[in-house]
């Protein structure tokens, strides 16, 4: 400890007392936590805010109070009739994207940790190093030669051009394997087979209702993972009707500084982007618990 | 049971990955063999290195300063002095739940002086000759760092504080009758436990920002602060603008392994910091 630190801490004392120290402590350090939960709110706050003004209330009125006159219904309006209505399109295809994919990573990847790890076939340990060594390859470097494999299949534009690609989740397959080592006791599954059950019968029955808690982090991650994806779509679709979200909205906001693109799409883009946001935002409390531990998971292992 | 994984892996992945390598051997414009004519083509692209080099100056300055915020956040949460732990955590983690494209939707309009009145602040108190322009083509990559620093500092704080939490108690009980202030357990005992989850999460972070791609390219759309800031932003102009997909998939292969020396570098270099350390844990 240096001598500042001691002197600090003894004058502090001195003058306040110990159980003033303590007090006046947890008043800064309220303080910088509050400090900082503005900074992550308040633009936030400014997206609600501005979503209840047409483009002349944004510039005319102050940026973080409602204007005497919110413009919401108009926007509401305008937001999903404009370019015969794409925007519900493209919220309903993130939605589509999202939870088509998260399904399917959950199950694929479920398979393949518990396989991983609770049978012992030749390369094993190979197939893990394998799954660990495609952390360290950016996604980007796999998006234009995929651009043309799906091409060649025919695969470009549809639907489930976006979504095979992003079922292979080789984070969730790490995640289960350890998951599963961890939760799914050997001996219930010797039982199970001694009962004559085959192994995907022994999965279904006995390792299943212990995996779920896992099987619920991977998909919300894998939801979350799709939702806010942008590069794999952009590159892969070309129909407007089948953007997601964050393709659409970045289309729209393309046209911003285009010259003679007509009236500039602000509050289009404010609202658009809020209710893209909202329905994540009001479940994240109740999630947040099972995203936080997918997400210490790979850290803690390595602890 | 690993069938469908290593299926699908196959076609998604590894194809992809192995096409690419075809793929860039390629020319351009007769797709026939062409040896080595992308890599030197990216090798003496000026564009491609100078965004390389900026994201090195970016990575430097934006995940130093967004791991710092974690950590004290983590630090703060953790500490004995914290009221409302679990509301703030919430919040810090909440903009892991919105896009980095709405992100920076969001951003560019706050950082737009015509749409927030704060940027007209200084030029009112007489500081600047005018409102400040963020979004200005010399402090838009600083505006980037905001952005990036806002989506991720959370959910690293995040990380931490999970690893945090299973640092023995004993041990800093044991500190704590020892004499040891907060300060000093936070720097002595709390930081050397979690220092994996620390590498952990800059590792990340490196990754991260050699692949930004969303930010600077809505930040670009709302106020046109150029198309080639990042290697990805590069690449894929390369491949959907000029339709050269040859020379993008040398670019991103390039990409990739830089990505794959800079992390060995950073491993390399902490691994050597951490020894002494490691040292002192086994003597004990």
């Amino acid at each position: 400890m240096t001598a500042a630190a001691w002197s600090a801490r003894s004058l502090l004392g001195k003058a306040f007392g110990p159980r003033m120290a303590v007090r006046a402590k947890t008043t800064a350090t309220t303080a910088i936590l509050l400090v900082a939960a503005a900074c992550v709110l308040i633009p936030i706050y400014w997206l609600i805010v501005a979503s209840s003004k047409d483009t002349s209330q944004l510039f005319s009125t102050n940026t973080f109070l409602l204007p005497s006159h919110p413009s919401w219904s108009a926007n509401f309006s305008s937001l999903f009739s404009y370019e015969s209505g794409d925007y519900k399109w493209w919220f309903l295809n993130s939605f589509i994207y999202a939870s088509v994919t998260a399904t399917l990573a959950t199950v694929v990847s479920t398979m393949a940790g518990y396989g991983l790890a609770k049978y012992e076939f030749g390369g094993r340990r190979a197939a893990i190093g394998l799954v660990m060594g495609t952390l360290m390859v950016p996604a980007t470097a796999l998006v234009v030669p995929l651009f043309l494999l799906e091409h060649y299949m025919g695969l470009t534009d549809t639907y489930q051009g976006v979504i095979l690609p992003l079922i292979v989740y080789p984070f969730g397959v790490y995640f289960m394997s350890i998951y599963a080592a961890e939760a799914v006791p050997d001996a219930l599954l010797e039982s199970a087979r001694i009962d004559g059950a085959g192994e995907f019968r022994a999965l279904w029955k006995v390792g299943r209702p212990i995996l779920v808690p896992g099987m619920a982090t991977l998909f919300l991650l894998s939801f979350i993972a799709t939702w806010n994806n942008y590069f794999l779509p952009l590159v892969l679709l070309g129909t407007e009707t089948r953007f997601p979200l964050t393709v659409g909205l970045s289309a729209w906001a393309a046209t911003l500084n285009e010259v003679g693109a007509g009236e500039p799409l602000y509050s289009n883009l404010i609202l658009g982007s809020l209710i893209s946001v909202l329905p994540m935002l009001v479940l994240f409390p109740f999630l947040q618990k099972y995203v936080a531990r997918g997400l210490t998971f790979g850290a803690i292992a390595g602890e | 049971m690993t069938g469908p994984f290593f299926g699908l892996f196959a076609v998604f992945f590894a194809g992809p990955l192995i096409y690419s390598v075809v793929l860039s051997l390629r020319s351009p414009r007769t797709g026939g063999f062409a040896g080595l004519l992308n890599y030197r083509a990216t090798f003496s692209n000026g564009y491609y290195w100078s965004a390389v080099v900026r994201m090195g100056y970016f990575g430097v300055i934006q995940v130093t300063v967004m791991i710092g915020f974690a950590i004290c956040l983590a630090l703060l949460l953790d500490g004995p002095y914290c009221r409302g732990r679990r509301i703030f955590s919430l919040v810090y983690f909440l903009p892991y739940a919105i896009p980095g494209v709405i992100a920076a939707l969001m951003w560019g309009f706050l950082l737009e002086p015509d749409l927030d009145v704060l940027l007209k602040v200084p030029h009112l108190l007489g500081i600047t000759s005018g409102s400040i322009q963020p979004l200005d083509y010399r402090l838009s990559l600083y505006a980037i760092m905001l952005i990036v620093t806002w989506e991720w500092a959370g959910y690293n704080m995040t990380i931490l504080l999970t690893s945090l939490t299973s640092v023995p108690r004993q041990v800093i009980e044991a500190a704590k009758v020892d004499g040891a202030s907060e300060l000093a357990i936070a720097a002595r005992i709390k930081l050397p436990m979690i220092r994996r989850t620390l590498i952990f999460i800059t590792i990340l972070s490196i990754i991260g920002t050699l692949q930004l791609f969303s930010e600077p390219v809505i930040l670009n759309e709302v106020a046109a602060i150029g198309n080639s800031l990042t290697p990805n932003q590069i690449i894929y102009n390369t491949a959907f603008s000029f339709g050269n997909l040859q020379t993008a998939a040398a670019q991103s292969l390039v990409l990739a392994v830089i990505t794959i020396v800079a992390t060995v570098a950073f491993y390399g270099i902490v691994r050597r910091r951490m020894n002494p350390l490691a040292a002192t844990r086994t003597a004990k």
